[in-house]
């Protein structure tokens, strides 16, 4: 018997978009180290976080061992354009964050995508609507999120920083569709 | 706080009076110059970046653009191929 082939190696570059305090920061925090810290600190400059993780190739159904790059970015909308190239130069894919408790950030989010597309084009991108302990303060529904997210063919799911809840699924779920949108 | 933060130029001086090496504040206030048309103190401050932490993510790929508004062409294709061999 032979001995199993070894996971191919992928190094991707993943960029964080969207409004400040939408817990673009809490949600890599999770999903890198498992914490988070109910403080707000505001991003400044530009923070890369790594992690590895495995998953099987949705082309080949083979092992892959991603080296996943993160890239933190400042939500100051005042600067998106003037560094949207030092953000997304490179980048692979998007993981695109919603606040539930303010819909703005939702609708926000396509100014985000115009100015990522310019630099980096057509790469596949994921909506998180972040926050979803806090139900008692939504703002935006359902059906809301979907009819947006269908209209620009971006799938979509909640998740929680604080809990935990749909982080390293969204992650994966990104990471699967940039693996499989590979040529 | 038109974003809903709090005033990025306040928190940027906030950290430079704590830690006057803050590569992060140092990052952001170089974009604030920029973005207030001050190119010249912008690309002063992003080199001080770039001594600190010459692999600063993003670094030389926004040094090409702030030269590349300069109208500095030779320089901006120097900073880009940097940013090619430097990215993390």
């Amino acid at each position: 018997m032979s001995a199993p082939e070894p996971p191919a190696v992928v190094k991707l570059k993943v960029c964080m978009s969207g409004e400040a305090m939408v817990g673009k920061t809490s949600l890599i925090r999770r999903f890198v180290q498992d914490e988070y810290d109910d403080r707000y600190i505001a991003t400044l400059g530009t923070k890369v976080s790594k992690k590895e993780i495995h998953l099987a190739d949705p082309r080949t159904g083979g092992a892959s061992e991603v080296r996943l790059m993160v890239w933190d970015v400042m939500g100051t909308r005042t600067l998106r354009d003037l560094l949207k190239e030092a953000y997304y130069h490179g980048a692979q894919g998007i993981l695109a964050v919603a606040d539930l408790t303010r819909a703005e950030t939702l609708r926000e989010l396509d100014a985000w995508s115009a100015s990522i597309r310019e630099v980096a084009g057509d790469i596949p991108v994921y909506v998180v609507v972040n926050k979803a302990d806090l139900q008692t303060e939504r703002r935006m529904t359902d059906a809301e999120i979907e009819t947006f997210c269908r209209a620009r063919g971006w799938p979509w799911s909640f998740t929680s920083a604080k809990s935990g809840d749909g982080v390293e699924t969204a992650f994966r779920v990104l990471v699967e569709r940039i693996l499989a949108s590979r040529s | 706080m038109p974003d809903g933060r709090p005033d990025t130029n306040l928190l940027v001086r906030e950290r430079l009076s704590r830690d006057a090496n803050d590569t992060d504040a140092l990052f952001t206030l170089a974009a604030l110059h920029v973005h207030e048309g001050r190119l010249d103190e912008g690309l002063d401050v992003l080199d001080r970046v770039l001594r600190l932490d010459p692999r600063y993510p993003g670094g030389w790929v926004f040094k090409a653009k702030v030269h590349r508004m300069r109208g500095e062409p030779d320089a901006a294709a120097s900073a880009s191929e940097i940013a090619e061999r430097s990215s993390p």
